[in-house]
């Protein structure tokens, strides 16, 4: 008898429980649908204007007056900065630190993406020539002058000279030849382009080194320059022209930025900014621990994902923080088919013939294409805070081309597409091509990313609504890469890029049909003057025409071409681009978040007050 | 005499079982699919002369026997090469040893001045309320896993906000005097040393325990207590001697996890030690320096296991015949 109250009690118990969950599985959902966060309209950000007092060129802050003093408590997640030497920086970390401390030439309008002049006063731009005007009067946190020689030696003998990281001279060697540079006086340069190049506009924010302490390390060799100013050097040897300088670096722990007494930017009242005494950056691990300081009070500022915008939105009511929306990010996510055509070395080809047929068909792609459920995917996959997106440029791009609309999912017009192309359908509902091959492949991404990983399972359901057979197999990301890069012995992927919303040309290592992440027809260097695909013809015009393009209205026709014909051919599905969300404290004022610069872009104007 | 020319003999001993642990980590590394340069060749940014200038620098487009040749080269020379980002390993190591260390030397130091009393206690109070209470205590310190009790404490210290939520210092450190970076020191470690302490404090307690048990019951102790010897000396002079072999042991083991004993902890408290570094090198196949820590891990564990044996040659007359 008793043996029969404990079970039935068990039962209870554990019903109760599966009850609990159901209840809170619902509750969530309701919760994203209830808190769906629009993109607000957050205030217009008022761009910082010249200034010229007692001959020196200030540039003025046209936010409201703060309080000077305090800290802002940031983070970076991974194992912190590997150099400060903002020449050597190969990550993300490391450029981050290094732009908070040197600033470039110009830089961008955080609100329209205009380029802007920074450490410059003005430029003008005539076909091949830039002249840049100087600040006079303004110096360097040692306190020396900033002077043309100091633009003259960081572009003349660091970048073309070839130190450190050589991505930039590498992206302004225009057909094999580097840009000169010249003094026309004491602050004033002139840079030549060989032919004009647009992207070079943008370039000129590369950060600007102070001559007399680089100097000595360029003498010194490139080897030595790549060790110099390393985690390891002593933060008194630093000289910087950015609102900060560094003042304490722990391994695993905490970068410290201190004010820079002499930066350049005033407030109304003629002020030096910055406002913060101090800036930090804790070193973080992983996301959770990020989340867990955040809610410890230990940082100020935190970009959430996931199930936490929920959790956030809902604790922002009775907590001293504001959760903000900036817009779509500028990753994107994508389905790529293998279009290769061409044989390796041992004369067997990368992609079985009868795949062949499949992939380099129009009407396959745009069926695969209106198969995929976007909304869905980002509604169960993003949580609802992703865009679904169409196009290569992302949606918050400067670029973008919106007369290309989005569309739904239409299986209707997917099958319609397929039996244009001879594929038929048997009783059972599979899919043949009209040579009687089932349509059946891989479908690959990186095991452990579980968002690649949740899109590839909605993929494979989505086609196999078309009588697809999909074998989804995420592998580990090297492998993964290895097959995209090396033996490109794949059909499908599911992959990730990171674009720039303000200069297409990044892209060219993509959408060149030479290009090192050609992907859906990556050529190997054997293979780099084989036979081109018509769109890749003219994706390829369109490309070098856009860089050589100066105007913006110029460039925008043939970046706007470009996209409408990733849209048509679809190389890349594009599926969704994740919306970005941000957690900041509320006793920090000037804060004017925009999609191109987020949060935390006028770092120099932000106060506290609490 | 004897000892040193042992000690001689088992140094030598190392040196073949050092190249075998060094040539197959290396080669487990290389042959594994992970490549270096997996994230810049995903960059749509990074131009095809930098990845081919990276390629170079880490010597990928040499065949694997010829970049171990060379790993091994400069490693007897004592140099431990430089990190994929270009970092002298060896900095990279000093910078966290103390860190690590400072770690586990407090954890193992406490779990030894508190596990072994409290094992002979239980042992000689067997069976009593005390003995069982202690049971059922070190059973769930060993039961919980290092990593589930760490982020546990980690909730806790972020509902409560009585402790720091990771890490090891706090960000104005620098402007503190003397007294309160100790403090803020002591509040930073107070939480993972716990996670290491109540694990190493059970798994000792236990040990320390069923060796006196074992020994206690044995006839040289029932003979002791036959002869009206008090109940301290026979525990303690008789008993424990013969107890503590086991414990030995269990010290070399203790030494070899100095290093590398708290990597989970460290990883889930963002504690600036070795674990995190040599995840991280892991994961981005940063061959110099996931070979500097194997080493230094397989170095641990032989000098380790040396200390043990040599102590247990001077505590047990019976191996030092043997040998």
């Amino acid at each position: 008898m008793n043996r029969v109250i404990y079970f039935v009690l068990c039962i209870c118990v554990i019903l109760g429980f599966c009850k609990a969950c159901l209840k809170a599985d619902i509750q969530e959902v309701s919760d994203i649908k209830n808190h769906k966060i629009q993109q607000n309209l957050y205030p217009t950000y008022p761009i910082e204007k010249n200034v010229t007092i007692d001959n020196v060129d200030y540039l003025q802050s046209q936010a409201p007056i703060g309080k000077f003093g305090g800290t802002f408590v940031a983070s970076t997640i991974g194992e912190g900065p590997k150099t400060f030497n903002p020449f050597n920086s190969k990550d993300n970390i490391s450029s981050t630190m290094s732009e908070i401390m040197y600033d470039g030439l110009v830089s961008t309008n955080p609100v329209t993406g205009e380029t802007i002049p920074k450490l410059a006063k003005s430029f003008e731009v005539n076909d091949c020539e830039y002249t840049i005007h100087l600040r006079k009067g303004i110096k360097w946190s040692d306190g020396k002058p900033i002077t043309a020689d100091d633009v003259i030696f960081t572009w003349d003998k660091i970048i073309f000279g070839g130190y450190g990281n050589t991505s930039t001279r590498d992206s302004v060697i225009i057909d094999g030849e580097l840009p000169s540079v010249n003094k026309i006086d004491d602050y004033t340069v002139k840079f030549i382009t060989p032919k004009p190049f647009a992207p070079f506009l943008r370039m000129l924010s590369s950060p600007i080194a102070p001559k007399h302490i680089f100097e000595s390390a360029i003498n010194r060799g490139k080897e030595y320059f790549d060790g110099y100013l390393s985690t390891n050097t002593k933060p008194e040897e630093f000289v910087t022209s950015g609102a900060f300088k560094i003042k304490e670096y722990v391994p695993a722990q905490r970068v410290v930025f201190e004010r820079n007494p002499n930066y350049y930017i005033i407030n109304k009242e003629n002020k030096q900014l910055p406002y913060l005494d101090k800036l930090v950056y804790l070193i973080v691990g992983d996301i959770n621990n990020q989340v867990l300081k955040f809610e410890g009070g230990e940082l100020d500022e935190i970009s959430l994902q996931g199930a936490n915008v929920a959790r956030f939105k809902e604790m922002e009511k009775h907590s001293n923080f504001t959760v903000y929306n900036i817009g779509p990010d500028t990753g994107t996510m994508y389905i790529s088919m293998n279009m290769n055509n061409r044989k390796d070395e041992k004369g067997k080809y990368y992609v079985s013939p009868i795949k062949q047929m499949w992939f380099q068909d129009k009407n396959f792609r745009q069926a695969v294409d209106f198969a995929i459920d976007r909304e869905n995917m980002v509604f169960n996959i993003a949580n609802g805070l992703a865009e679904p997106l169409f196009t290569p440029e992302t949606l918050n791009s400067i670029f973008l081309n919106t007369n290309l609309k989005p569309y739904k999912k239409d299986l209707n017009k997917s099958k319609e597409l397929l039996k244009k192309s001879g594929f038929y359908w048997d009783k059972q509902g599979k899919l043949f091509d009209k040579n009687n091959n089932r349509v059946e492949f891989d479908l690959y991404t990186n095991a452990g990313n579980t968002e690649r990983e949740a899109i590839g399972v909605m993929v494979k359901q989505d086609l196999e609504d078309l009588g697809m057979k999909v074998n989804f197999k995420p592998i580990e990301f090297n492998s993964l890469v290895n097959k995209l890069m090396a033996t490109l012995d794949w059909d499908m992927v599911i992959m990730g890029f990171t674009g720039s919303p303000l200069e297409p040309n990044g892209g060219k290592n993509v959408w060149m049909s030479d290009g090192t992440l050609h992907i859906f027809n990556q050529r190997l260097e054997k293979d780099l003057n084989s036979e081109r695909y018509d769109f890749e013809k003219r994706l390829d015009y369109l490309y070098t025409q856009g860089a050589l393009a100066v105007k913006f209205a110029d460039r925008k026709k043939y970046y706007d071409e470009y996209q409408e014909i990733v849209y048509n051919e679809k190389p890349l599905i594009y599926i969704y681009s994740p919306i970005r969300i941000i957690a900041l404290r509320n006793k920090f004022k000037n804060i004017y978040p925009t999609s191109l610069g987020g949060v935390t872009h006028n770092i120099e104007e932000i106060f506290i007050e609490e | 005499m004897q000892i040193l020319i042992y000690i001689l003999k088992r140094i030598l001993q190392t040196i073949p079982l050092l190249i075998i642990v060094s040539l197959i980590s290396f080669f487990i590394i290389r042959l594994s699919p992970v490549d270096p340069l997996a994230e810049l060749k995903l960059n749509p940014s990074v131009s095809k002369e930098t990845l081919q200038a990276e390629t170079q620098r880490l010597g990928l487009d040499k065949p694997i026997i010829i970049q171990y040749g060379k790993w091994a080269k400069s490693f007897i020379k004592g140099d431990l090469g430089v990190t994929s980002s270009g970092e002298k390993v060896s900095t990279k190591l000093k910078e966290r040893i103390p860190n690590t260390l400072l770690l586990t030397v407090i954890v193992i130091f406490l779990s030894w001045i508190v596990g072994i009393p409290l094992g002979i206690a239980a042992a000689v109070n067997w069976k009593s309320p005390f003995d069982r209470l202690l049971t059922v205590l070190t059973s769930i310190g060993m039961a919980i896993p290092s990593f589930f009790f760490a982020v546990l404490l980690l909730i806790f210290a972020v509902k409560t906000g009585w402790f720091p939520v990771g890490g090891l210092t706090s960000s104005n450190f620098m402007e503190m005097n003397f007294g309160q970076k100790i403090f803020d020191i002591t509040h930073h470690l107070i939480l993972p040393v716990t996670v290491l302490f109540t694990l190493s404090l059970a798994g000792l307690q236990r040990q320390m325990r069923g060796n006196l048990l074992d020994v206690l019951d044995s006839d040289y102790v029932k003979f002791a207590r036959a002869k009206g010897l008090s109940e301290f000396s026979v525990v303690f002079k008789h008993a424990l001697r013969n107890a503590v072999n086991p414990l030995i042991t269990l010290l070399g083991f203790e030494f070899a996890g100095l290093l590398s004993g708290a990597a989970l902890t460290e990883y889930v408290f963002q504690y600036p030690g070795l674990g995190r570094l040599i995840l991280e090198a892991v994961l981005k196949s940063d061959i110099n320096l996931v070979m500097a820590s194997l080493m230094m891990g397989a170095v641990m564990l032989i000098i380790g296991n040396l200390i043990a044996d040599i102590l247990l040659i001077l505590t047990d007359p019976r191996i030092r015949e043997g040998a």
